[in-house]
């Protein structure tokens, strides 16, 4: 194998694991601050995806129409987030987590029928613009000019969710929230505000990575179903609650795809698995999750 | 008194009810069942399944149902492109909804997973999307009739077409990629074998299989341009393929490595009319345009248009051809008896949209073409169509019959 192949392979795996982080993140951080295992994550996720299209065909004829799209559908997903969150996810902080993982089923089977009613059955395309439609060469190997875009925004939510989390005074006490939520209430925070702004955050970095999805292929219902157990493996790995953990696991589940690929094609979901149950036997935390978090 | 001449109106109106009682029986609705992906990986091709039988069931109904008097009565269920629930609503319409025929599927694995439930409980089962060969080469069941090119025509096809195309261009190895499962498997393992029968000399370097409903085809894009093969055979479908196809062209892929013969039907020539490379080879099933001069076909495409305004797919196609054939089969059978319907349809003739056909007896597998031609703007269309099309009839690329009794004596 030479060297400009072994970088393609790289590069076309840490894709993969970014596109896998921005999934995971969100995840992750709304189980990590309050607990609550969304197993409708992947679908918010492709809602965002479906609202990246319908932007995306408002704003078609304009050259920034796909780049103004992505922001806009996750801000809008993080407003309707921020909305289920008030409604149906408060109730259930406090319920044991067979019932969290109901409702949020339940959550994934109305959004999906929603999906249906709003945007059809019919597979949607986003069609790039020029800037991104073409390869672009690396050491030799083409390169999908639209995956540099991915792996930029994958380093941006990493870089900026740890600046959130360990820089600004609201992340502060979102941290101390996880450790305590009677100790920061009693300081006269609303832990109820701070849980809508986590969740809604959450949400946004689902609607973020659904929108960064779309261009990719098609969008298409179902779709979610298929990265939502790679998407747990990425957080079994890491750690729930793990910033950290799921950047890592993101990339290493990523790459290993893409290598294995590679060198033993027909294996390359199944290495994934056997990662995952490795890690839950030896390290049932992940690498780099707490105890307390099992 | 008053009791005798109860007893006589009572009778009065009994007498004059028979007739009606009689016509009501001959009236009986045709129960049809649906049994395809409106979710799922094969949402894309049963959209237009769907709408083309509801086409063909509106028309046949016009004119008062099967044999005139039997108005058919639809009953639509999603299979969710999942063997389990493609089951569980076959039982369920075959159970609770009385039907006699299911028509269906999208994924082979649906497909082979319906077909002895059909054939337990005796009811047709046309899969006219669904085309592993395995569906009716083995563990055959007279309940279920193809009408869709299988995975070994379909494959012929493209070795037909490939074998010449490496002659010329002097092409030595390739690759092929398949989508895993039923129908990828199946596809590919058949090219492969007829590929090495026709031309020897060709040599498969690697096999990569993407898992069904794959999103990001990346690694595999790259690790094929890095095997650097002559050229590439793909067996990839549905919005699968739409993703593969999107992401290959962002690569360059199509520019560098030769992909002939994979599948690229109507609904992709439609949906990527854009963005799709032109000059590319490709396989479809039953594409409208390259049969209008069958008036059956052009009612087709005209009343497809005007009741959904887009053109037919080769889902569509087929689907709608399905529905027409069972009329056929009833009209031959005289009733709409399941028996009698199956053993009428055995060796039967058919008119279609794609012309008059014939199923085979030995596996009910309709004469029908695959396609191959060269992906091209065509001013009389909003999309890409094939030019230079080829059409592969049936019977020069169905399996021999002896080596269909062969694998069944396994």
């Amino acid at each position: 194998m030479d060297a400009s192949l072994f970088f393609a392979q790289f590069m076309s795996g840490l894709s993969r694991g970014m596109m896998l982080f921005l999934i995971a993140s969100g995840l992750s951080l709304i189980f990590g601050v309050m607990n609550i295992l969304n197993f409708a994550h992947a679908t918010f996720w492709l809602v965002g995806a479906y609202l990246c299209y319908s932007f995306w065909y408002l704003m078609q004829d304009y050259g920034f129409g796909m780049w103004l799209s992505i922001p806009l559908a996750a801000l809008t997903l993080a407003a309707i987030g921020g909305i289920i969150e008030v409604v149906l996810i408060r109730r259930v902080y406090k319920r044991e987590l067979p019932e969290q993982l109901l409702l949020t089923y339940a959550l994934v089977l109305v959004l999906g029928d929603l999906i249906k009613i709003v945007w059809g059955v019919e597979d949607k395309l986003i069609e790039r613009p020029p800037l991104v439609a073409r390869p672009v060469f690396i050491f030799g190997m083409p390169f999908d000019s639209y995956f540099i875009f991915v792996i930029l925004v994958g380093f941006a939510v990493a870089i900026g969710l740890w600046w959130f989390l360990k820089k600004t005074r609201y992340g502060h006490i979102v941290r101390a929230a996880v450790f305590s939520r009677e100790m920061v209430s009693a300081l006269g925070i609303p832990i109820p505000r701070i849980y809508t702004g986590v969740f809604a955050l959450g949400i946004f970095i689902a609607g973020l990575a659904g929108a960064v999805q779309a261009p990719v292929g098609s969008i298409t219902l179902g779709m979610d179903m298929a990265v939502v157990i790679q998407a747990f493996c990425v957080v079994v790995i890491g750690g729930f609650g793990s910033l950290l953990g799921t950047f890592v696991a993101a990339i290493m589940v990523g790459e290993v795809y893409a290598f294995s690929i590679l060198f033993w094609p027909q294996g390359a979901l199944v290495l994934i698995f056997i990662v995952t149950a490795f890690i839950l036997i030896i390290r049932p935390w992940g690498l780099f999750g707490t105890p307390a978090r099992t | 008194m008053k009791f005798k001449m109860t007893i006589i109106v009572c009778v009065f109106v009994l007498l004059a009810g028979l007739p009606f009682a009689s016509s009501c029986l001959a009236g009986e609705a045709y129960h049809l069942g649906v049994d395809l992906a409106i979710t799922g990986t094969g949402a894309l091709y049963c959209k237009d399944g769907v709408d083309a039988i509801k086409l063909a069931v509106e028309e046949i109904n016009a004119q008062g149902g099967f044999l005139g008097e039997h108005p058919i009565k639809l009953f639509i269920r999603d299979s969710h492109t999942k063997p389990d629930v493609a089951v569980r609503e076959a039982k369920d319409l075959i159970l609770r909804e009385k039907v006699r025929a299911i028509l269906g599927t999208y994924s082979s694995a649906c497909a082979v997973a319906i077909k002895p439930v059909a054939q337990e409980y005796k009811v047709l089962h046309i899969p006219a999307i669904s085309n592993s060969e395995n569906i009716t080469k083995v563990n055959f069941s007279p309940y279920t009739y193809q009408v869709v090119p299988n995975s070994y025509m379909q494959a012929k096809a493209v070795v037909v077409g490939v074998a010449e195309l490496a002659k010329k261009k002097g092409w030595k190895n390739y690759v092929t990629i398949a989508s895993d499962y039923e129908w990828g498997r199946s596809t590919q393992n058949n090219t492969v074998a007829l590929l090495k029968q026709r031309a020897p000399e060709l040599k498969l370097k690697k096999e990569f299989w993407p898992r069904l409903g794959e999103t990001q085809f990346t690694s595999y894009i790259t690790a094929i341009m890095g095997q650097k093969p002559d050229f590439v055979i793909g067996s990839v479908a549905s919005k699968d393929n739409v993703a593969w196809i999107k992401q290959a062209k962002a690569y360059g892929f199509f520019e560098k490595i030769p992909y002939p013969g994979s599948l690229i039907s109507v609904s992709e020539l439609i949906l990527q009319s854009k963005t799709l490379t032109r000059g590319m080879v490709g396989l479809c099933r039953a594409p409208f345009f390259a049969h209008l001069d069958v008036p059956m076909m052009a009612d087709f495409v005209k009343n497809f248009r005007a009741k959904y305004e887009r053109y037919p797919s080769d889902w569509a196609v087929m689907e709608y051809d399905a529905v027409y054939v069972l009329k056929q089969g009833v009209e031959k059978a005289a009733s709409i008896d399941t028996e009698k319907v199956k053993d009428a349809l055995k060796g039967a003739t058919v008119d279609t949209t794609r012309g008059r056909l014939s199923f085979r007896e030995i596996d009910n597998q309709l004469s029908c073409s695959s396609y191959i031609g060269v992906v091209a703007d065509d001013p009389a269309y909003p999309f890409p169509i094939y030019h230079d099309l080829v059409e592969v009839k049936g019977p020069d690329s169905w399996r021999p019959e002896a080596e269909i009794v062969a694998a069944r004596s396994k």
